[in-house]
Parts: C-alpha cells; structure tokens; sequence
C-alpha cells in the first residue's frame, strides 16, 4: 500500500517533468523521421523505418530511464523532502521500490505511446498492424526496467550527473559485453580464462533483450528465450534494487 | 536484532538474485538465436562520412572496424562475406590513412580467400596512394601480379616502383630486373643486375648479380644465334654443320661468347643452341 502511494507520487511527479515531454517529442520526430530516411534507400524502405523507429524507442527510452532515474532519490535527499518522508513509519525499502516502480509506470506509458506513433508510421506504409514489433517493443520496455533500477541505485549514493555517466556507462557494457565471448574462445585454459568467464557472466548482457534483428528480419525466435531473458531481466533488476536498497538503509541523513 | 535480521535478509536476497541471473545468462546462452551476420555493413557509411561522425576518435574507430572486420572474415559460415570487403576497408583507409596492416590483411583476404586478385591490387594501391612513401605496398603488388596473375609486366612496373622509394630493400631491385628478363626487356634487365653488381656490398650478392647478367648474355646470345641458324636453313635449306658457318654465310658478324668466355654449345641434328653452363651452377 504504502509502496504503492509512493509510486503513484512519483509518477505524478514525474508527469510534470519537462525532460520528460522533450524527450517523447524528439523520438516522436525521429520515429516519424524514418520516412524521410526511408526515401535514401535503395531497396527495402520499410527496414529503414523498422530499425530508426525502434533504435528510437530505445535510445530515448534509455535516457529517459537514466535522465529521471538518476535524480529521484538525490532530489528528495537535496531538497530535505526525505526527512519529513523518513519520519513517517515507512521502511526504507519501500521508499526505493515505490520510487521505482512510479518511474517504471511513467516509462510504460511513455513506451506504449512511442509505440503507438511508430506502428502508425508503419501502417501508413505496410496498410497492416505490424505486430511482431511488439515483441522487440517489449523486450526494450523490461531493458528499460533494468536501466531504471541501476539509475536509482546510482542515484542513492552518488549526484545525477555521476550517476548519469555511469548508467550509460553500465548501458553500453550491457551492449557491448557479448565481445568477451570471444576473447575467452582465444584465451588459454587457466585463472585468467576462469576470471573473464565469471566477468562475462556477472556483467548485465542488454542483448538479451534485443530482438530488434530478428523482428525486422522476420527471423524465427526460439520460444524458450522469451521467458529466460524475461527471468534474467527480472533476476538482475531485483538484485540492483537489492543492492540500491543496502546502500540506502546504509546512508544517515542527520 | 531486527535491524541484523533485516541486513542477513538482504544480503541472502542479494546472493540469490545474483546467483539467478547469473544462472539464467549461461541457460540463454545455450539457445541458438538465429543472426544475419554483418546484416548492417550495407549501412555503414562511407569513411569520409564516419570520419566526422568519429568525433575525431578516426583512429580509434579505424582500430574498432579492423579489429570487427577480423573476426568478421574468420567466420567461415558467413558464405557471403566478401561481398562488401572493399567497401569496409575502404572505410578503414579513410578513417586512418597511415594505418598499413589493413591495407595488406584487407588485400591477403581478397587475394588467398576471396581469389579476387583485381581486388586485392587495389586494397595495395589505395595503400600506395595513401602512403606514397611506403615501399611496402607496390613490393606486396609486385609479388602478387608475379606470383598469382603470372604478369611479368605489371610485376615489374610495381617493383619500379617500390624500389626507387626510401627504405625498400635490395631485393626488389632484383625482382624488378628478373621480372624485366621475364618480358624480355633484356637492356633494362642488364643494365640493373649490372647496377646490383656495381653496388653490392656482400659476396652473395654480387655473385648472384653475377650469375644473372651470365642468363641475361646468354638468353640474348643465344636468341641471336638461333635466329641467324633459322635464317642459314632458309637460305641453304639445311642446318649449319657448326657456329662458324654462320660468319662464313655473312649471317653474323663474328660469334659471340658466354660470359666466361666459352663458346656456345651447338646441335647439328637439331640446330638447338645452349650456353656452356647452367647460370645458376656458375
């Protein structure tokens, strides 16, 4: 209950944010962009505007998770409003998963809207709902999740611009973590090997939520990797949230 | 207490959540996703392009797309891969100019894997114009026309090349007056073994100019002789008995000598024409 009124606040709050509303509007212009894009081509124009529409969900999805994620909880701390919160018989817990989850509804809503728009686009040029790009949209939504949970982790201990650096930092190693694969196939046998293996493992792997490729391409999608990359985006986020919460029980304002 | 139970509570949420997705990230890598691979290098611009969109970080991105384009042509199962080779090394060279290794794997891909030996001359020449001072390129070109394409000709103008730039070493000098003997341009082929000789500082060399300009004698030599031998049977309708009938018949002005000295060996029967010794027993 109490986690609940503290996400409805946040996302009231986060409703009157103007980042918000620049943000939505900029991928909007890409998303509707892709057609003029689209008109370069040689060839398939359709792809075009499948991979800017959904680069664009993604993109701006992630920094709006950073961008807001990061000042929540240094807000509250700045502007002394977590005293009068701190007071009331609420456990510090629920102060980050309410905070979480008003800003993972104000993302939901932001991505179904960009969603919207983009199978708009694509209608007017397909004349049909392209369904299969909810899949990819979907799986960007539980990324941003993710994201949103380690903005708030950042933002428990460290001040937005900081934190921003390192969630985008986290967001790119997500990205780019998969190439560690292939520096283990070259490695010896040995510690060193054993270490970079367990790195590989324990760093976040965003492209398990990236079927943009194969939505685009029409490629089949084994049904089995929908629910553990959906466990894994769960497991992950509980553990970072785990973690924001640690840090956040540590912290002493007076 | 409660405060203590809270923290052991945490601290075994944490481990477990760890220890889930950890376990989830091995149980999604055992699932075979189906991939295009290197589906975008048709999207990737052109370097000029990317060069500003670098940022000025071109090295690092020229460094980025090599490394990317290894792997990429290690991939054996990608059946299709070097339909865009030109295209990403194209890229490479005009993100970083004087980056030389991708001009020489680029044209060694397209050469020992693709079999596109027009290809891989032109990865070297874009190096060549790039890098007009590197030796390196036109003596890989060189080596590649003489050795795949058979194209004496072509080898020699890249060894011309190569060999009057700063830094190349003696050899091509060398390849360039064995591939100039090769399309039978004996004058140039003399007159740069005779330079090898001249300027050799060591024994081996000067003994292996040596025994080049003895094959480059004797091949003229001997060319001589055979015509004259050709034109004696026309005249007569018979072979020579010996050399010396060719001066009588007014077909040579006097008979020419190896290089040691030595008369030519001639064959009555055949009215073939050799020199004394092998040039490379010499």
């Amino acid at each position: 209950m109490k986690v609940g009124t503290i996400a409805l606040n946040t996302f009231k709050e986060a409703k009157r944010d103007r980042i918000l509303y620049l943000l939505f509007f900029f991928a909007a212009v890409c998303i509707v962009f892709s057609r003029a894009l689209a008109i370069l081509t040689v060839g398939d124009r359709v792809k075009i505007i499948k991979d800017v529409g959904l680069a664009s969900i993604s993109l701006f999805g992630i920094l709006m998770a950073i961008l807001m994620g990061t000042g929540l909880v240094y807000k509250e701390i700045d502007k002394k409003t977590i005293f009068t919160l701190l007071s009331k018989p609420i456990h510090r817990a629920q102060f980050i998963l309410g905070k979480y989850l008003g800003l993972v509804l104000t993302l939901f809503i932001m991505t179904v809207l960009m969603a919207i728009i983009f199978l708009a686009v694509l209608f007017f040029h397909t004349s049909q709902v392209e369904w299969p790009m909810l899949t990819a949209i979907l799986f960007i939504f539980l990324e941003l999740m993710l994201i949103t949970a380690v903005a708030i982790l950042f933002s428990t201990f460290s001040t937005p611009i900081l934190s921003s650096i390192f969630s985008l930092s986290f967001t790119l190693i997500g990205h780019l973590s998969w190439g560690l694969e292939t520096l283990i196939k070259k490695m010896k046998p040995g510690t060193g090997r054993t270490l970079t293996r367990v790195l590989y493992t324990f760093l976040p792997d965003l492209e398990n939520f990236n079927f943009k490729t194969e939505v685009v391409h029409g490629l089949p999608i084994p049904p089995k990797i929908f629910v553990y990359s959906t466990l894994y985006g769960v497991f992950y986020a509980a553990f970072i949230l785990g973690l924001a919460i640690w840090v956040f029980r540590k912290r002493d304002f007076i | 207490m409660k405060r203590i139970s809270g923290g052991f509570a945490l601290a075994l949420f944490l481990v477990a959540t760890c220890a889930g997705f950890m376990g989830l990230k091995l149980e999604t890598d055992k699932i075979l996703r189906k991939k295009i691979p290197g589906s975008s290098i048709i999207y990737v611009p052109s370097g000029k392009f990317l060069k500003y969109a670098a940022f000025g970080y071109s090295g690092l991105a020229a460094d980025m797309i090599y490394l990317w384009a290894i792997q990429y042509y290690s991939s054996y199962e990608i059946a299709d891969r070097f339909t865009y080779l030109d295209h990403i090394f194209a890229i490479i060279a005009e993100l970083d100019p004087r980056y030389t290794d991708p001009y020489e794997v680029g044209s060694m891909i397209a050469g020992q894997e693709a079999r596109d030996i027009p290809l891989a001359l032109k990865i070297l020449d874009r190096g060549f114009a790039k890098n007009p001072d590197m030796w390196l390129f036109p003596f890989e070109a060189g080596h590649i026309a003489q050795t795949q394409l058979k194209d004496y000709d072509l080898a020699r103008k890249y060894y011309g090349k190569a060999m009057v730039l700063p830094g190349a070493p003696d050899f091509t000098k060398r390849l360039y007056a064995n591939a100039a003997l090769k399309v039978t341009d004996y004058k140039t082929s003399w007159e740069t073994w005779l330079e090898v000789y001249n300027t050799a500082t060591d024994d081996r060399v000067k003994k292996i100019a040596s025994n080049h300009l003895y094959q480059v004698r004797a091949e003229m030599d001997i060319n001589a002789l055979k015509e004259a031998v050709a034109k004696f049977k026309e005249k007569y309708g018979r072979l020579p008995e010996e050399l010396s009938r060719l001066v009588g018949a007014g077909l040579l002005a006097s008979l020419p000598k190896d290089l040691d000295g030595q008369d030519y060996v001639y064959d009555p029967v055949t009215g073939d024409v050799k020199p004394p010794t092998m040039w490379w027993k010499r």
